[in-house]
């Protein structure tokens, strides 16, 4: 996409989305018998492929949640979900602004003036 | 898939909204009275599962909870002497259910919480599909 720094945001993009995905899987899941919560990790496969100098070379896997499991075999714990989904929100808002500014530098470097 | 974990979210209101309604069914029949010769009104349980295995909700497809089927409760209630209620039987017995008020209110706060958690996830998501239909704007 575009460039480096366009991909790293791309890249970024996809896993906060997943990994919002999974959060609501997991609270969709709270009280379900036997559920084992999700946990998404994308940042270190981001870093190394940054660093390899091919950030679309990033991927999303989930490993599932290693928390003591409940009497009913679950192991969701709400308060991690909201605090999980809150700084995935703000993340990707985050980078949803560092991707605008980019387009932004294009815009002016193209001399448009829309 | 548009907007995937609306789709998710909305599965868990289901669940928790028919978990709600099971609880308002057993606590609106607590006091229902059944003659001895049939059986007492049964608690309603709500069974729910996943959706799939859990690697859908990473690539957007189809994920959330469901409610797989529904559980009775205890026919047998309990014997209540009652001599002058119509339904009595010759020893005077007719059958209640067997309904925890407390276990039911608890089953209420846990469903009602379970249902606002899906609400904000919800609200936040839109908020983070919003400002992404700003991007290159």
């Amino acid at each position: 996409m575009i460039d480096s720094t366009g991909s790293a945001i791309y890249a970024a993009l996809n896993g906060l989305a997943a990994r919002q995905r999974v959060i609501a899987n997991n609270v969709a899941n709270v009280e379900t018998p036997g559920y084992i919560a999700g946990r998404v990790s994308f940042e270190d496969s981001l870093r190394e492929a940054i660093r390899n100098g091919n950030a679309s070379g990033t991927s999303v896997s989930t490993l599932r949640s290693p928390d003591p499991v409940n009497l009913n075999g679950n192991n969701v714990s709400i308060d991690n979900e909201v605090v999980g989904l809150t700084k995935t929100d703000l993340a990707y808002q985050l980078m949803i602004s560092a991707l605008n500014s980019k387009f932004g530098l294009l815009r002016t470097a193209i001399g448009s003036r829309g | 898939m548009l907007f995937p974990t609306f789709n998710t979210a909305a599965s868990g209101l289901g669940v928790f909204r028919t978990w709600m309604d099971a609880v308002s069914d057993n606590m609106a029949n607590v006091s229902t009275v059944r003659p001895t010769s049939e059986a007492a009104f049964q608690a309603r349980f709500v069974v729910a599962s996943a959706i799939g295995s859990g690697q859908e909700a990473v690539n957007g497809a189809p994920a959330g909870a469901r409610v797989t089927g529904i559980s009775f409760g205890n026919a047998e209630g309990r014997l209540v002497s009652d001599p002058t209620n119509p339904l009595a039987d010759a020893n005077g017995m007719v059958r209640l259910p067997d309904i925890d008020m407390g276990d039911q209110m608890t089953q209420l706060m846990i469903a009602q919480r379970g249902y606002q958690m899906n609400l904000t996830v919800i609200d936040r998501a839109k908020d983070a599909y919003q400002q992404a239909l700003t991007i290159g704007r």
